[in-house]
C-alpha cells in the first residue's frame, strides 16, 4: 500500500484545516501525505516509490471523504435484498467514504460479535468503511443496556436504538448516564413512538389524504426531553433526524444553555414539503420523519446557518421494489439518498445562499466526523489522515432516474428531478473509483 | 365560463371529487338522471356495457355500496366478478398491484374498488389500463357516495349555489365527508362541519368550510343536515368520551329537528347507528331522505360506470 496518488488542478475545500484555495493533495500509502503546492517531485521527498498515479481534478472541489452518520444497511437481516458490501459501494458513488450504519437490523446490532461482523463486511468489500451505531439498550426494547463498554472496545461509533416500538424514558436516562463514561454521543430518535405512528406530516395536507398523521409536537417532545436528559447526565446526545420548526428552537435553547447536544437533518427533509405526497401517493415520497411544511423548512435551513443544525445526512435506507409498490399506508418508510445527497445539499443550501461551500463540506465531512469519534483520522484532508477524498463537479447536471442510481434498491424522491452536482471521482483508504 | 372542457367527461378513472371540476360533476349528475329512468321501466336494462366485465374487489366489508355497484353492472348488461379480500393477506401474499395485473390479464374492463387504505385507488389507476372507480379508500374519498348525496340535494333544491349544507360528526375519519366537501364547494354551496373538536381537524377551514362544535348555536342555518355514522371504536381510542355524551351534544332527535328551518333536509350515508347519531323517529321522518339517496346512488353509479368505460375507450386508455 505505498501507491503514491497525486490528485492535482483542483480547488480543495477542507474545513477542519481552513483550506479553501486551489490545491494538490498527495497520497501515500493509503494516507493524506502531503496537501498545498505539491508537484510529482515533492512526492518523492514524502517517501513515494515507483510511479505516481495522477489524477486531473481541473475544475473540480477537492473534499475530504464524505462522512454519513445514517445510513441503513440490510445486513444482517435483509441481506437477500441488500448488503453492506453494496451499500458501501453505493456509498462511494455519492462521494462518502465513511457510513455509519444503524443498529435496527435483524437481529438488533447490540452485541460484540454484530459490531465485528460489520467491520469485517465492510472491510472486505473495501468501499466506503461501514462503522457500527450500536444499540444502546438489548435487542432495541429499551429495558436492559447493551455491553456498550465492550462495544466500544469492538468499534461501535455511537450508540442509538433507533425508533424504538415503546416509548422508555427510563432507559434512555439510564443509557445516557452510562455511555457518558465511554465518550460516545447518544443518537436518540428524535420522535415520540406513540404519537408518530402515522404515515405522513399531520396537518392540512395530511387531513385532506386522509391518512393519519405525524404531528410536528411528536418531534419537539422527544428532542425536548433527550436535551433534558443531556443536561442532566453531561452526555452527548445527537439529534436523529430533526424535521420541525419547534425541535430545532427545543435545540437552539438547549445549545445557548451549553447542554452537550449536536443535531443532524436528512438532506431529502430541505429539498420536500408534504405537499407531494397527495397528488400521487407516491411510496417514494414515504419517509421517516415525513416531509413537513415550508415553514418547517425554512426553519431547517436557519438551524443550519446558526449552527443548530450540524450535520447533513443522507438517510439512506433502501426499499425493494415490491414493498413500495404496496399502499401508502402500508409501505415501508425510508428513502436512498447516498447518491443524490451531495448534489441536492449543495444545490439548495449553496445555490440557495444558505450556507458557503465550506459550511456544506463541514456539515458533511468533520462534523459527523467528531459526532462518531473518527475526527483523528476521518473528515479532513489532515497529513497522516485516511486518505478519503471527493472529487465534485458542481456543475454538472443530471436527472435522476432508475438508470442512473447505482443503488439496486430504487426508492428514492429525487427520481425525475434535476440536479446540479455530481461526484466524478471517490478515494477511499487509497482506492481510488472514478465516475 | 372559461374553463369548459372541450369533452364533458374525458377520464378513464373516478378516483376522488377533489380533481374534478364543477362541469365535470354536473356532467355526471346529468348522465345519472337519464339513467333513473331504467329503474322504473318492467325490463330494467341497458345495453351500454354488454359484453364488459366489471370487477368488485373489496377489501373491506360493505352491503350497500358493493351491492349498488353491482346492481348498477348489471343494468347496464355488464359481466360482474366479485373479489372480497382480506386486508392481511395483501400483506403476507401478493401485493394490489400484482393482484390488479393479474385481474386485468383476465380481461377486466373496469374495476370497482374498496380498500381501507387511503391512496389505493390511485395506485392501482396508475398500473391499470382498466378503468378504476374509487368505492371508498380509507379516509381519503368516497366519490360515488359524494355525488349521490349531491344528487339528492339537487333533487330537492335544485342549483346548490348559496345552499347551507351540514356535516355532522366524525369528519377526520369520514372519506364520505371529504369527498361531499369537495363536490359542494366546486358547486358553490356554503359547507359547515359540525363535531367535538377531536373529529373535526381545523384543517378543513383552508377548504372555506365553517367549523362549529356546538349543534346547537347552528341549528336553525342549514339547509341540509348530512349526519355521518359514528364508529363506536372511535370512542374507545379516546376520541370522545362516551356515545351517551355524543347523542347528548350531536345527537339528531325530533326535538333538534323541530328547531331546524322548516322542509330542512336529513340525509345520512348509512349504515345507521339508530340511537346515537340520529334517533328513530328522525331516521324514518318525512324529513329524511335516507332512502331516496340509496336509490339515486344506483344511478350515480351507472353514469361512473359508463362515462369511465367510453372514456377509455375513446381515448385509448
Amino acid at each position: 500500500m505505498s501507491e503514491a496518488i497525486l490528485v492535482s488542478g483542483g480547488h480543495v475545500i477542507d474545513p477542519a484545516n481552513s483550506r479553501d484555495e486551489k490545491a494538490s493533495v498527495l497520497i501515500i500509502g493509503g494516507k493524506i501525505a502531503a496537501v498545498g503546492h505539491v508537484t510529482e517531485a515533492d512526492a518523492r521527498n514524502h517517501g513515494a516509490k515507483g510511479k505516481v498515479r495522477k489524477l486531473d481534478a481541473r475544475g473540480l472541489l477537492v473534499l475530504p471523504g464524505l462522512v454519513d452518520l445514517r445510513a441503513h444497511m440490510g445486513e444482517p437481516g435483509r441481506d437477500s435484498e441488500e448488503t453492506i458490501a453494496h451499500g458501501a459501494e453505493v456509498a462511494v458513488h455519492g462521494g462518502f467514504t465513511t457510513v455509519a450504519c444503524m443498529p435496527d437490523t435483524e437481529p438488533a446490532m447490540d452485541n460484540v460479535a454484530a459490531a465485528l461482523f460489520v467491520r469485517r463486511q465492510s472491510e472486505q468489500a473495501g468501499y466506503a468503511e461501514v462503522v457500527p451505531v450500536c444499540a444502546l439498550t438489548k435487542g432495541r426494547e429499551g429495558k436492559e443496556l447493551a455491553e456498550i463498554g465492550q462495544l466500544v472496545e469492538a468499534g461501535a461509533a455511537a450508540f442509538s436504538d433507533e425508533q424504538r416500538a415503546e416509548n422508555a424514558p427510563a432507559a434512555i436516562l439510564r443509557g445516557m448516564h452510562y455511555s457518558a463514561m465511554f465518550d460516545r454521543a447518544v443518537i436518540e430518535f428524535a420522535q415520540d413512538p406513540e404519537l408518530a405512528s402515522g404515515a405522513m406530516n399531520a396537518g392540512y395536507e395530511c387531513t385532506l389524504a386522509g391518512l393519519p398523521g405525524i404531528p410536528a409536537v411528536a418531534e419537539e417532545l422527544a428532542v425536548s426531553r433527550a436535551c433534558m436528559f443531556a443536561r442532566e447526565t453531561g452526555c452527548h446526545y445527537h439529534a436523529a433526524k430533526v424535521s420541525t420548526k419547534n425541535a430545532v428552537r427545543a435545540l437552539k435553547r438547549a445549545k445557548k444553555l451549553k447542554v452537550r447536544v449536536t443535531a443532524e437533518v436528512a438532506v431529502h427533509n430541505l429539498m420536500f414539503t408534504d405537499e407531494v405526497v397527495r397528488a400521487r401517493y407516491d411510496t417514494n415520497f414515504k419517509v421517516f420523519p415525513p416531509f413537513r411544511t415550508p415553514e418547517d423548512v425554512k426553519w431547517l435551513k436557519r438551524g443550519l446557518q446558526e449552527g443548530v443544525i450540524d450535520c447533513l445526512v443522507s438517510a439512506h435506507r433502501p426499499v425493494p421494489p415490491h414493498e413500495k409498490e404496496w399502499e401508502f399506508g402500508r409501505a415501508p418508510f425510508g428513502a436512498v439518498g447516498l447518491e443524490t445527497a451531495l448534489a441536492a445539499a449543495w444545490m439548495t443550501l449553496v445555490g440557495g445562499d444558505v450556507l458557503s461551500r465550506s459550511d456544506v463540506v463541514a456539515k458533511l465531512t468533520i462534523n459527523p466526523a467528531r459526532v462518531l469519534r473518527l475526527d483523528s483520522r476521518k473528515g479532513s484532508l489532515t497529513p497522516g489522515h485516511d486518505a478519503d477524498v471527493c472529487l465534485f463537479d458542481p456543475a454538472k447536471r443530471w436527472t435522476v432516474t432508475p438508470e442512473s442510481l447505482f443503488s439496486h434498491a430504487k426508492n428514492s424522491p429525487f427520481l425525475g428531478t434535476k440536479l446540479e452536482g455530481r461526484v466524478k471521482a471517490t478515494i477511499a483508504r487509497g482506492r481510488v473509483f472514478e465516475f | 365560463m372559461p374553463d369548459v372542457p372541450a369533452r364533458p367527461w374525458s377520464r378513464k378513472d373516478l378516483l376522488g371529487l377533489e380533481e374534478l371540476s364543477s362541469h365535470e360533476i354536473l356532467h355526471l349528475l346529468d348522465t345519472a338522471r337519464g339513467f333513473q329512468e331504467i329503474s322504473t321501466r318492467s325490463i330494467k336494462k341497458a345495453p351500454a356495457l354488454r359484453g364488459k366485465v366489471v370487477l368488485n374487489l373489496f377489501f373491506e366489508p360493505s352491503t350497500r355500496t358493493k351491492a349498488s355497484f353491482s346492481l348498477a353492472a348489471q343494468r347496464l348488461s355488464a359481466d360482474l366478478v366479485d373479489v372480497v379480500k382480506e386486508a392481511s393477506s395483501a400483506v403476507k401474499g401478493e401485493s394490489l398491484v400484482d393482484t390488479g395485473r393479474n385481474l386485468e390479464a383476465m380481461g377486466v374492463d373496469i374495476v370497482v374498488i374498496r380498500h381501507q387504505q387511503a391512496g389505493a385507488p390511485a395506485l392501482l389507476a396508475r398500473n391499470l389500463d382498466a378503468c378504476v372507480i374509487n368505492a371508498g379508500d380509507g379516509t381519503h374519498e368516497h366519490p360515488t357516495q359524494g355525488l349521490l348525496d349531491i344528487f339528492t340535494m339537487r333533487e330537492k333544491f335544485g342549483d346548490l349555489r348559496g345552499k347551507k349544507i351540514a356535516l355532522v360528526g366524525d369528519i377526520t375519519h369520514s372519506r364520505v365527508a371529504r369527498s361531499n366537501i369537495w363536490g359542494l364547494r366546486k358547486l358553490g354551496a356554503e359547507v359547515g362541519l359540525i363535531g367535538p373538536k377531536t373529529l373535526v381537524p381545523g384543517a378543513f377551514k383552508e377548504l372555506g368550510v365553517a367549523i362549529h362544535h356546538h349543534l346547537d348555536d347552528v341549528i336553525d342555518h342549514y339547509d341540509v343536515f348530512n349526519i355521518l355514522r359514528i364508529q363506536t371504536e372511535r370512542q374507545q381510542k379516546g376520541m370522545f368520551p362516551s356515545v351517551r355524551e355524543y347523542h347528548y351534544l350531536y345527537g339528531i332527535d325530533q326535538t333538534r329537528v323541530s328547531r331546524m328551518k322548516p322542509g330542512v333536509l336529513i340525509m345520512h350515508p348509512g349504515p345507521i347507528n339508530r340511537g346515537v347519531e340520529i334517533s328513530q323517529e328522525v331516521a324514518d321522518g318525512e324529513n329524511s331522505v335516507i332512502l331516496r339517496q340509496v336509490t339515486n346512488g344506483l344511478a350515480v353509479r351507472m353514469a361512473a360506470l359508463v362515462l369511465t368505460q367510453s372514456a377509455k375507450e375513446t381515448h385509448g386508455g
